[in-house]
């Protein structure tokens, strides 16, 4: 059976790689499709910074017109940014032409209903039926409407950041920031968000022309100029965006990358210091969390994996939570818009220096150590499942298990979570323990046992 | 039955039912792929798909590669002539041009800033049936730019080719209905150009056609009337891509299209005698102004694609359809709505005759056009048939059937662009064009059924 690598659809929305899976034919049933799914109306376009950006976005406009829909064509836009812009104007939805953290070959389409919210599993379902079933809404002349453009789609977001934290007691404190965008969306905003809290800035990569200078994901490895830039400038800290400015990874004042981790754990203790509620994340995320939460008395909720089903369990939640998020960077406050957002987790952590007097690597102190370990391994959805059944056989009875999402065993000193990815085709191995040496040692066996597995076909 | 016509140098269709984004995408992959050099022009008229069609030929060109500026909204004969100026490999022009709004449709143009010929046109096409389009990769994806300015080149060209001091000296006053086409605005930069005062009529490139975007005297009232009021020396009405002309005289008198091409020519053979290209449709009108020279005419299929590449091969110094289009090669391969306005001034100015006077000098002949609706896939059988009619005469079918006398003909072929039957007839007397049109319609209408 030859394997679709190169192409994912899933609920995360459609990811391919240009020039092989990702054609404009494609994007523009995706797009008509989508038209056909919210009915007729205004729907915005945003893009992240990639260099194919243009070609999948005019395919996703004439998509949309074709249906009768009205366009609004908003430029490289920061997610987050396109999230709140959709829950705060007349439309019905909009469309992000993101691969988020993929590599540059990679692009595609993130769905959002009216709310500024990614679709459901339900809704993405329905709208895959009508894609699938080819049936589209195409529209007679007398029904098309002219597209428009929008100049300032950050204003609302910004507006919103800027009422939220404490303007001015994070610019008394003048902190000097290294700013890395990884030449993605979130350079458009940015800038001009840390200026408007009075920071200082040194400026990386913050020409969002989609030539990535080091891989758009916000890990310790992709991050060494930034760690650079930090000591050599003597800043106080340094925050690195992916691609579509939803997730941050934050560099402490000694120029040591925090880890990915840190972002919502950093976040948490400080939202929680100040108001109490539910945290609500991901199956992912550091046991880190769950101690703050215990800290702090409040419940942890756990979820599978994917930015919509955190969020929907907060929406969803009686008593309000707090906060929300991934591990993996993304920091969720329901008070901004229930969305991850690398601008909120910007805020959060300069806000929390500021009301502490504290330096980064001091803030780090307070929070439980954990070392988690991330590997990814090649495999399809189908040979996870079966390496997974085997692993669940195996383990019966010898730690806490969780089927929510892939295999979860939570054992004495560590704990080991399996799953295939949505929108690549591998399996993404994480291992947490509270030393680094434990956590390396039991990563090194699981993937040997997995690999150990896959050769059994 | 779903209206597509797929043609040499396009792709015709009713939008929402045949032109979808992709089909137009393959269409422009399929272009984008056959081209050698990687750098396009695009343009479009004013209708309101024209964005759609546009994004989608964007998208695709850039995923094969393709550089392309992109004109705006640009008459399609201003579009071809800047091809060789940018020095691009070709152009697209998304334009319906006669056609109403529900219809839109690509057509391709070569590196010379003429239609795809015959040849071109089938490797297109080949390339699209088979499906294999270049996709190349993230780092060599064509970017898009926008042009400007190019009208001043364009106008500059123009004003240079025509006599335009004795049309700026003679002062007129002219009447233009761009009918909201991509001639509407552009009609003013080609008045400060010429020199003339302009009254423009339905002059808002707002996507919407007041009437149908067909140069005709049935859709000519209303410039006629503000003609009267203003006193102007000519009106123009244009099509929505500025390809096709017909005229109104200063006594109001709305002239078929097929007048444009014999006036032209009455003029111009006379300065640069040769060949003409007319095709089979076209009013005799033509034949006897080249006669009265001694130039040739030759007849090609019906489509501006055919009439220019004979002209090319056949080294003609014009070429023109009865509908109201010309060509000057000397100026440039393809229909020219512009020229042909500022040609018909610059007789005006230089014979210093009036319209009415300038059509006095042509022979009259009354010419009836009809059309029938027919099945696609019955329309060749039911042409064929009229053979039957015509056992004993003398058939051309060089394109339909035509048939020729002394005193007139009747020409029986399908439309291009619709699943129709076109019977066309010409004759010196009014009642016997009638009669030729009528003894077709007549056959033809009980076995279309």
């Amino acid at each position: 059976m030859r394997k679709a690598t190169s192409l994912r659809i899933s609920v995360s929305g459609v990811r391919g790689v240009v020039g092989e899976s990702l054609t404009p034919q494609l994007v523009s049933k995706f797009a008509q499709a989508f038209g056909t799914y919210l009915g007729k109306g205004s729907v915005i376009v945003g893009q992240d910074s990639r260099q194919s950006g243009t070609m999948v976005k005019k395919a996703v406009l004439s998509g949309l017109l074709s249906v009768g829909c009205k366009p609004v064509e908003i430029g490289i836009c920061p997610i987050p940014s396109i999230q709140v812009l959709t829950n705060q104007t007349k439309t019905i939805g909009a469309i992000a032409v993101t691969a988020s953290h993929n590599p540059k070959e990679w692009n595609g389409l993130k769905f959002l209903d009216k709310e500024g919210l990614f679709l459901n599993y339900h809704q993405v379902e329905e709208f895959l039926d009508i894609y699938h079933q080819g049936e589209y809404s195409l529209v007679d002349v007398d029904k098309y409407k002219i597209p428009e453009c929008e100049t300032n789609p950050t204003e609302l977001h910004l507006n919103k950041l800027l009422s939220y934290f404490n303007m001015s007691l994070i610019a008394e404190k003048k902190i000097k920031v290294a700013l890395d965008c990884a030449n993605g969306a979130g350079a458009v905003l940015a800038p001009t968000y840390l200026k408007a809290l009075g920071c200082e800035l040194v400026l990386l990569n913050c020409v969002p022309d989609g030539a990535f200078a080091h891989h758009p994901e916000p890990l310790p490895e992709n991050i060494a100029e930034l760690c650079r830039t930090v000591v050599e400038n003597k800043a106080d800290v340094g925050f690195v965006q992916d691609a579509d400015a939803d997730r941050l990874a934050v560099v402490n004042e000694r120029g040591e990358p925090l880890g990915e981790e840190m972002t919502l754990a950093l976040s948490t203790r400080y939202i929680l210091s100040r108001a109490a509620g539910p945290v609500v994340i991901n199956l992912s995320t550091s046991q880190a969390i769950d101690d703050i939460a215990e800290k702090f008395h409040v419940p942890v909720l756990r979820t599978r994996i994917g930015e919509i089903n955190v969020v929907e369990r907060i929406l969803s939640q009686e008593e309000k939570p707090a906060i929300g998020g991934e591990g993996n960077g993304g920091v969720i406050l329901p008070d901004i818009h229930p969305c991850r957002d690398s601008f909120t987790a910007m805020g959060l952590i300069l806000e929390a220096m500021a009301v502490s007097g504290k330096t980064v690597s001091e803030l780090q102190e307070e929070i439980p150590r954990y070392h988690m370990v991330k590997e990814k391994i090649e495999g399809t959805q189908e040979e996870a499942q079966r390496i997974i059944r085997l692993l669940k056989k195996k383990y019966e009875g010898q730690g806490d298990i969780s089927l929510l999402d892939g295999l979860k065993i939570i054992f004495m000193d560590h704990w080991v979570h399996i799953r295939s990815s949505n929108t690549e085709p591998i399996i993404r191995l994480l291992v947490e323990a509270k030393s680094k040496e434990i956590a390396g040692k039991r990563a090194r066996q699981w993937k040997k046992e997995i690999s150990e597995i896959s050769k059994w076909k | 039955m779903k209206l597509l016509k797929i043609g040499i140098s396009g792709v015709r269709g009713i939008v929402g039912e045949t032109i979808v984004p992709e089909l137009v995408m393959d269409f422009a992959c399929a272009f984008g792929t056959y081209l050698d050099s990687k750098k396009v022009l695009i343009g479009r008229d004013t209708r309101v798909s024209g964005p759609m069609l546009l994004e989608a030929t964007l998208a695709a060109l850039i995923s094969t590669g393709c550089d392309v500026l992109d004109l705006g909204i640009c008459p399609t004969p201003v579009l071809q002539y800047m091809v060789k100026d940018f020095k691009a490999g070709g152009a697209v022009s998304i334009t319906a041009g006669h056609n109403d709004l529900k219809w839109n449709a690509l057509t391709f143009i070569n590196q010379e800033g003429t239609y795809l010929n015959t040849f071109q046109g089938e490797e297109v096409l080949d390339i699209y049936h088979l499906g294999k389009f270049t996709k190349v990769s993230v780092d060599q994806l064509g970017r898009v730019k926008a042009a400007d300015d190019y009208l001043d080149v364009y106008f500059k060209k123009l004003k240079t080719f025509l006599d335009s001091e004795s049309i700026k000296k003679s002062n007129f006053k002219v009447v233009i209905d761009p009918c909201n086409g991509a001639g509407a605005k552009i009609i003013d930069a080609f008045g400060q150009n010429l020199g003339f005062e302009l009254i423009p009529v339905n002059n808002e490139p707002n996507g919407y056609f007041p009437h149908d975007p067909e140069p005709r005297p049935r859709n000519a009232q209303e410039v006629a009337s503000i003609m009267k009021v203003v006193e102007a020396d000519v009106g123009f009405l244009l099509n929505s891509d500025v390809s096709r002309v017909s005229i109104v005289a200063e006594n109001g008198e709305t002239l078929s299209e097929e007048f444009t091409l014999p006036l032209i020519a009455n003029y111009y053979l006379g300065k640069n005698p040769g060949t003409v290209i007319t095709n089979l449709s076209s009013s005799r009108m033509i034949e006897d102004v080249a006669q009265k020279r001694k130039c040739p005419v030759i007849k090609a299929k019906v489509g501006q694609s055919y009439s220019i590449q004979i002209m090319i091969n056949e080294e003609a110094v014009m070429a023109g359809e009865g509908s109201g289009s010309i060509a000057i090669p000397e100026f440039q391969q393809a229909f020219d709505g512009f020229l042909t306005m500022g040609l018909i001034l610059e007789i005006m100015a230089v014979r210093k005759k009036r319209v009415s006077e300038l059509v006095e000098e042509l022979p009259r002949y009354h010419i009836v056009k009809e059309k029938i609706h027919c099945p696609s896939t019955r329309i060749h059988s039911v042409v064929n048939e009229v053979k039957k009619l015509f056992a004993d005469r003398n058939i051309d079918s060089s394109d339909g059937i035509k048939i020729e006398d002394q005193d007139g003909w009747v020409h029986v072929r399908t439309s291009a662009t619709e699943p129709m039957i076109r019977i066309i007839a010409e004759d010196i007397s009014e009642d016997r064009a009638r009669e030729r049109a009528e003894e077709v319609l007549n056959f033809v209408s009980v076995r279309v059924k």
